[in-house]
């Protein structure tokens, strides 16, 4: 009996890693992920006034992913979307709301919430307002669908 | 500047009862046990994004929520370093007694000052847009009562002050 039991490294194995029924986040995504959009046209149309193309356009390139993964585009991606939504005055925001459907406001406040991680010089102060009428569009389950989506933006 | 405390406020109390639907979970780890999974963090499906709330660099939020239950961490502003110091005693204090308070933490989550942790057994007890209700009107009454803590602590050192130099 000593002969076999003479190393116990078996004791230092996690074994519920290898049970089947363990949840992968994943679940394999080889889905390439979107060059997104580059800087040259966004501040094109930013400078050409035309904030909300610009922020559909981010919207609808966004990398999403699940924690983890794509981490470098996302962050290139929120960088370009504060830029945009920091630009936009109360007036526009209005009505760049309405012309959004429901999984761009999804989007949207998932980037609201990643801007929140990062304060700047008065960004907050933008980003609440923002926060607000994207929760009178959407409502509380805009809201929900943040916090328990698996794909982070 | 306090014309962000309003949006801040409702962006927080949004956020919370978003967040606050807490079902009964036993642990799926331990037989017969039920942990709040925001502090075991075992499993990775049963944790949901932890979401912060802004109001400037000082000022914030962390909610981090999961199936069972939701952790509420609070930075709050301490401009200098009497503010600093009355807010952490006054966070021990009550944190020293968070017993009492029922959904306290003992800890406050690294980076922040006080923290909260509300499961579903706090949930069934107790209304959830009641706790919301005391979530929010403890930071708003934070900010007040550290503030009035603060002119009390100077006007006992000047009257202190005044009555020793009297004598000269």
């Amino acid at each position: 009996m000593a002969k076999n039991t003479f190393s116990s490294e078996f004791r230092n194995i996690d074994v519920d890693q290898y049970n089947e029924d363990n949840y992968k986040d994943d679940d394999g995504e080889p889905q390439s992920p979107p060059i997104g959009v580059d800087e040259a046209t966004i501040v094109s149309l930013m400078n050409a006034g035309n904030h909300a193309d610009a922020l559909k356009l981010l919207l609808a390139n966004a990398p999403v992913a699940s924690k983890g993964k794509n981490e470098q585009a996302k962050d290139m991606a929120l960088n370009l979307v504060l830029k945009v939504l920091l630009s936009v005055n109360k007036s526009q925001m209005d009505q760049i709301i309405s012309s959004l459907d429901k999984t761009q406001l999804d989007v949207l406040m998932k980037y609201i919430y990643r801007g929140f991680e990062r304060p700047s010089e008065g960004s907050s102060a933008i980003l609440l307002i923002w926060h607000e009428k994207v929760y009178n569009a959407g409502g509380v389950g805009c809201i929900v669908r943040v916090l328990t989506d698996r794909k982070r933006v | 500047m306090s014309a962000t405390l309003r949006p801040y406020l409702n962006a927080v109390r949004h956020t919370l009862s978003a967040a606050m639907c807490l079902h009964n979970f036993n642990s799926q780890v331990v037989e017969r046990h039920n942990k709040p999974e925001v502090e075991v963090r075992s499993s990775k499906e049963l944790l949901m994004t932890a979401v912060v709330v802004s109001r400037n660099e000082k000022e914030k939020v962390l909610i981090e929520p999961s199936i069972n239950s939701i952790r509420i961490s609070i930075s709050i502003k301490q401009a200098d370093d009497i503010e600093r110091i009355l807010c952490h005693k006054f966070m021990r204090f009550m944190m020293m007694r968070a017993e009492n308070f029922i959904i306290l933490r003992r800890k406050p989550v690294q980076g922040y000052d006080i923290s909260f942790l509300i499961t579903n057994f706090h949930t069934e007890q107790m209304f959830k847009h009641k706790l919301v209700d005391f979530v929010i009107h403890f930071m708003e009454e934070i900010d007040k009562e550290i503030s009035e803590m603060k002119l009390a602590v100077n006007a006992r050192a000047r009257e202190c002050a005044m009555e020793y130099l009297k004598r000269f």
